[in-house]
């Protein structure tokens, strides 16, 4: 089947099979490797992109079900400019260590702080239990979501 | 230390990984490559008589068993210990003959895509012979691991103890889980004869001297490139049959082979930590100092001995005297087979069960005569450094008195119940061994005047790029944008041991700064004390270039880890309220990433705790195959955690530095178990500390 | 692993899609629970039917003190209701605990329903607020209550045929209170155990999971509440069949939770 799904603002069209996951789709038809896959199972989290602007599994949809839609990863979330306050909010808080997970948190905490710009740190953490890390042991990542989203909710951050 | 050492730098690896341009295994895509699924055993334990493949499947390149690899590849080498006996027998690359556990692979699909090699694999027909599994190490015949020492007069001071206390622990199998699974891509140039491999590994010397023993090959005929990698643990250390099966299907086939692991076959066969039990007999006289030790210790090493599966059970024996001053011990460890997927090296390998197991000893002795448990260790704490133990490893430097002095003060000891609640607090201490062997750098002056530093070290999250730029360019007094350093490619960097045992910094950094030592003085002889700027000096004599092998004997890290732990009467739940971990790994040379492997070793020490085991059913099946089997802690879980660092400096290393990778992960079980004790009243259980664990010891202790 | 191939067809109608629905196909609806099945090759159906093109079953609203949930709302959306939130409050509490937000932006409320996992909290949800449960097949549309509706893990009343089309909800009495109480080995994990409560004056529903093999009414307990039984009271009734000693107090002290958090 042929489907044409736009990602980050360009349209990129593909032959899949049925079976073939939104994830594969993303990562080896368009060559957006900065989406990765831990589980296939929709618990790790660190296939999570953004789908109309709200964070899901990539690995949990089929590509064909993309069809036609609007998807943001971690590619488009600053493109090649300034990094966003949550990109710079992860670096100055050494929230990441391999980066495997780091994209999966950005769409995760992105879409999160954006819908809910008032959330306090246990609102936040339980936000972040979606997402799994296994090097940094997540204090860096608390540090930086409650900053970005300080700085996001004062500053009022629109995205591209 | 210049003027970047010490300071906590943040990490110039960051940009790259934020944006998502990153370069893991599976990101690599060869064009028309052919891709693997494994055949992998559902028996625990079974004969394997007959594969059948059917004649054409749709798709299928290549069907490959052990028959087909007869010749072609020997099985995985065994790395041994000293002073001690270990089979010789490694692990097969694929099943021959036998399979001895569910997971092991037995036959490769190789095909266009990997749902293709995985209908492929579905039509493999293979005859299995089930035969009983053997479960429990204690209950196996079968030894692969023996080591025993005695020293001093271990008897005499048992019969002349004013007290023994004897306690019996276990620890169950552990699995790694690093984010990224495994992987490996392998091209075979006919032509040139050169054998490329990219591999999600700890490092490529281990991977290439793998492949050129198993595919009995010259090792400068193999190519082995590590890319960006998504954390191991120690699990991508050793290298894997299914590496060896990648790169002996490319040479067959001449195709591309690429293997991406899934989470499933993660988890069923990766090599797993811990899977030990012991029996420790402490004697002390009546003023509580300790006169000797005995422990017996039976590891559960899994059906075959991979080529690490030997050291982490033979490294938790040479550690129980700990940080004590103990003269006479007797410590015996016996690595028995089982039908499960085998052990090997992970986070603390081996060290996180010396601290476990000892110091949940030390404070039953504690309760037991009566004497608080932190002044029980005051009286016995070595003290005078060098120390030779009586197990044969000698502590190079240290404070236990001072770190175990600032866990107390940093956790707040907190003790009370009521009708709700029970809270507890408890401390381990540890001693760990890092470093080791060798490590190997090279530097060179670039004609634009930076500098090109290619480390034998390998990364997987540690922050190296930036830990070891800081060194450089401090030693060198430039800029550190001036200095570039390189990893992970067999042809790029100099053969070195690699990343584990936490030895990077005091290994690694340690053989960057000579390098960049002999580097310094090349560019002193070329400008023979004129001023000249590194591009002149590289215009006057182009291609300086300095190498530098650094070796050095164990380094020992040490810390005390503090708890606070609050069990809920009516669930059993257990929230950890608190940790201090207090570390001494030596000389700092960034503590904001010191402090990161702090918090992310106590995470995983945490898990180990609260919800991480893996078993297996009557019948040998993992229930551990997903993470609905086997659970990880979220943000949401992670307690407070104070970090303070004790700076011992190691006399065995130009820095000073030791390890402090896996601190956390050694020290936090121990003051964890510790403080769950305090809690139940002076009963101990081992972990996971389940509810039903919890609540059921609660109604004990209640009587 | 990648799913065993399948042919799909997108339906833009329940008409169009009750044809297709039988012993080898499976409903693909927010895919939270099938994927993970087709991932691991333990779902391998020939077809699957991707309902969510069918617009005519994303809904909520509310006729004559009865809500109707269309069976391809989102969990998120019903999560976002301020008129669930007002006047099922139940329903808002458990579905905030199902899984993550990325979970909830796609899985369904049918969806939940019918995957019938034993450690879901819409169902026991739904159990306590004596909910049915709509199907319809090309023979026939029937209701069944929720209580009836889940047999076994992973097993309901629903026929292969059958689409699950709405949920239905009676509003509960006036000034009744409610509270959902759950354990997870960490959050946002597979919940343990967990109990659901509505109370009023004389009206109880308490619904328990992670009791047994589905999730339960807790029909002695609800009788003791609505007779004026202490919360305690209640609970150890709610429990009372649990097998295991932690579990049974692990039961107890969820449900007194969630009934004490319902008696405000």
């Amino acid at each position: 089947m042929r489907i044409g799904v736009e990602i980050n603002g360009h349209v990129y069209e593909g032959d899949v099979e049925p079976r073939t996951l939104l994830s594969d789709f993303i990562r080896h038809t368009a060559g957006l490797t900065g989406t990765k896959v831990g589980c296939e199972q929709g618990v790790c989290g660190a296939c999570t992109v953004q789908l109309d602007g709200e964070a899901v599994r990539s690995c949990l949809m089929l590509a064909v079900q993309a069809n036609g839609r609007s998807l943001t990863t971690v590619e488009g979330l600053s493109g090649d400019g300034e990094l966003h306050p949550l990109q710079r909010a992860f670096h100055e808080a050494h929230a990441l260590q391999c980066g495997f997970c780091t994209p999966g948190f950005l769409m995760s905490m992105e879409a999160f702080i954006r819908e809910h710009p008032d959330a306090g740190e246990d609102e936040l953490r339980e936000a972040l239990a979606g997402n799994l890390c296994r090097c940094t042991g997540y204090l860096g990542i608390v540090e930086a979501v409650n900053r970005a989203a300080r700085e996001m909710s004062v500053g009022n951050v629109q995205r591209d | 230390m210049g003027a970047l050492a010490g300071r906590p730098l943040r990490r110039r690896e960051d940009e790259r990984i934020l944006r998502g341009r990153t370069r893991y295994l599976d990101d690599i895509d060869p064009p028309g490559a052919a891709h693997v699924a494994f055949v992998r055993s559902p028996f625990a334990h079974a004969r394997i008589g007959a594969i059948d493949v059917p004649e054409e499947i749709e798709g299928v390149v290549a069907v490959i068993s052990a028959a087909e690899l007869e010749g072609r590849a020997a099985d995985l080498p065994v790395q041994g210990f000293e002073g001690g006996e270990v089979s010789t027998e490694g692990h097969p690359v694929l099943a021959r003959g036998e399979v001895r556990y569910a997971g092991q692979p037995v036959a490769a699909v190789l095909a266009e895509s990997r749902a293709a090699a995985e209908d492929g694999a579905e039509l493999v027909e293979v005859d299995y012979d089930p035969l009983e599994a053997v479960l429990e190490a204690r209950g196996s015949e079968v030894t692969m691991t023996r080591w025993h020492r005695v020293s001093g007069d271990v008897e005499r001071a048992f019969e002349s103890a004013a007290h023994v206390t004897r306690a019996r622990h276990s620890l169950p199998r552990l699995a790694p889980v690093p984010m990224e699974p495994r992987g490996a891509i392998a091209s075979y140039d006919e032509a040139e004869d050169m054998l490329t491999v990219w591999v999600s590994a700890q490092d490529s010397h281990r991977q290439l001297a793998g492949l050129a023993k198993v595919l009995d090959r010259p090792e400068e005929s193999i190519h082995v490139i590590v890319p960006d990698v998504g954390g191991a643990f120690g699990s991508k250390g050793a290298p894997a049959p299914e590496t060896m099966l990648v790169a002996a299907a490319a040479i067959a086939t001449g195709r591309t082979v690429k293997w991406a692991e899934d989470r499933e076959e993660n988890f069923v066969a990766s090599y797993q930590g811990r899977g030990v039990e012991a029996e420790v007999e402490l004697a002390l006289d009546a003023n509580g100092t300790m006169l000797a030790v005995r422990a017996r210790i039976w590891a559960d090493l899994g059906g075959y001995l991979m080529p690490t599966t030997a050291i982490p059970s033979h490294t938790t024996a040479m550690l129980m005297c700990g940080v004590y001053d103990i003269r006479a011990a007797d410590v015996q460890v016996e690595g028995r087979r089982t039908n499960k997927v085998p052990t090997g090296p992970y986070r603390g390998a081996g060290r996180p069960e010396a601290a476990y197991f000892l110091e949940c000893t030390v404070d039953a002795a504690a309760r037991e005569l009566g004497i608080d448990p932190l002044e029980l260790r005051r009286r016995n704490l070595v003290r005078e450094f060098p120390y030779e133990t009586a197990l044969g490893w000698t502590y190079d430097s240290g404070d236990y008195a001072r770190c175990l002095e600032l866990a107390e003060e940093l956790v707040k000891p907190e003790r009370h119940d009521d009708d709700a609640r029970v809270v507890g607090t408890g401390f381990g201490m540890y001693v760990e061994r890092a470093g080791g062997m060798f490590e190997s750098a090279d530097a060179e002056l670039l004609p634009d005047g930076r500098v090109l530093v290619r480390s034998g070290s390998s990364p997987h999250g540690q922050g190296h790029d930036t830990t070891f730029a800081q060194l450089a360019a401090d030693r060198l007094g430039i800029a550190m944008e001036d200095v570039e350093l390189r990893f992970g490619d067999s042809k790029e960097v100099p053969r070195g041991a690699g990343t584990f045992a936490s030895r990077s910094v005091a290994m690694g950094g340690s053989a960057v700064v000579q390098a960049v030592d002999v580097l310094k003085e090349k560019i002193a002889a070329v400008s023979a004390g004129r001023a000249m700027s590194l591009r002149e000096v590289a215009e006057a004599e182009p291609g300086i270039r300095a190498s530098a092998r650094f070796e050095s004997d164990l380094v020992f890290s040490s810390g005390a880890y503090g708890a606070v732990v609050e069990i809920d009467r009516a669930t059993g739940r257990l929230r950890v309220l608190r940790l201090a971990a207090v570390d001494d790994a030596g000389t700092i040379v960034n503590p904001l990433l010191a402090e990161g492997q702090v918090i992310g070793g106590s995470a995983q020490g945490l898990g180990q705790c609260l919800v991480e085991e893996a078993l297996y059913d009557e019948e040998g099946n993992p229930t551990f195959a997903s993470f609905v089997g086997y659970s990880l802690l979220t943000a949401a879980e992670m307690p407070p955690v104070e970090t303070a660092f004790v700076e011992s400096p190691s006399p065995l290393n130009p820095l000073g530095a030791k390890g402090i990778g896996e601190g956390g992960a050694i020290g936090t079980p121990a003051a964890v178990a510790n403080a769950v004790a305090d809690a139940l009243g002076g009963v101990w259980v081992d972990p996971p500390f389940t509810d039903a664990k919890l609540w059921r010891a609660l109604r004990e202790a209640s009587g | 692993m990648k799913p065993a191939a399948f042919d799909y067809r997108a339906p833009a109608s329940v008409d169009e899609a009750l044809p297709l629905l039988g012993l080898d196909s499976a409903v693909l609806a927010g895919g939270q629970s099938l994927v993970p099945l087709l991932n691991l090759r333990l779902a391998r159906p020939e077809l699957v039917v991707d309902v969510n093109g069918i617009a005519e079953l994303d809904y909520i609203h509310a006729d004559d003190g009865v809500l109707r949930i269309g069976a391809l709302t989102r969990q998120v959306t019903l999560e976002r209701s301020e008129l669930v939130a007002t006047r099922w409050p139940l329903l808002t509490k458990a579905v905030r605990l199902v899984g993550h937000a990325q979970i909830r932006t796609r899985g369904t409320v049918g969806g939940s329903v019918a995957h019938a996992d034993p450690a879901a909290e819409l169902p026991a949800a739904l159990i306590a607020l004596g909910a049915r449960i709509h199907l319809r097949s090309p023979r026939r549309a029937r209701a069944i209550s929720a209580s009836e509706f889940f047999l076994g893990p992973l097993h309901t009343a629903r026929e292969p045929d059958e689409l699950l089309v709405e949920v239905e909800v009676p509003e509960p009495p006036e000034g009744a209170g409610s509270g959902f109480a759950e354990h997870a080995r960490t959050h946002g994990d597979f919940a343990t155990a967990g109990a659901a409560a509505v109370v009023a004056a004389g009206h109880a529903g308490i619904a328990l999971l992670g009791a047994g093999p589905v999730p339960v009414r807790a029909e002695a307990a609800e009788r003791a509440l609505a007779g004026g039984a202490e919360p305690g009271e209640a609970a150890t009734l709610a429990a009372q069949g649990v097998d295991d000693e932690h579990r049974r107090a692990l039961c107890t002290e969820l449900a007194r939770r969630a009934i004490e958090e319902a008696l405000g």
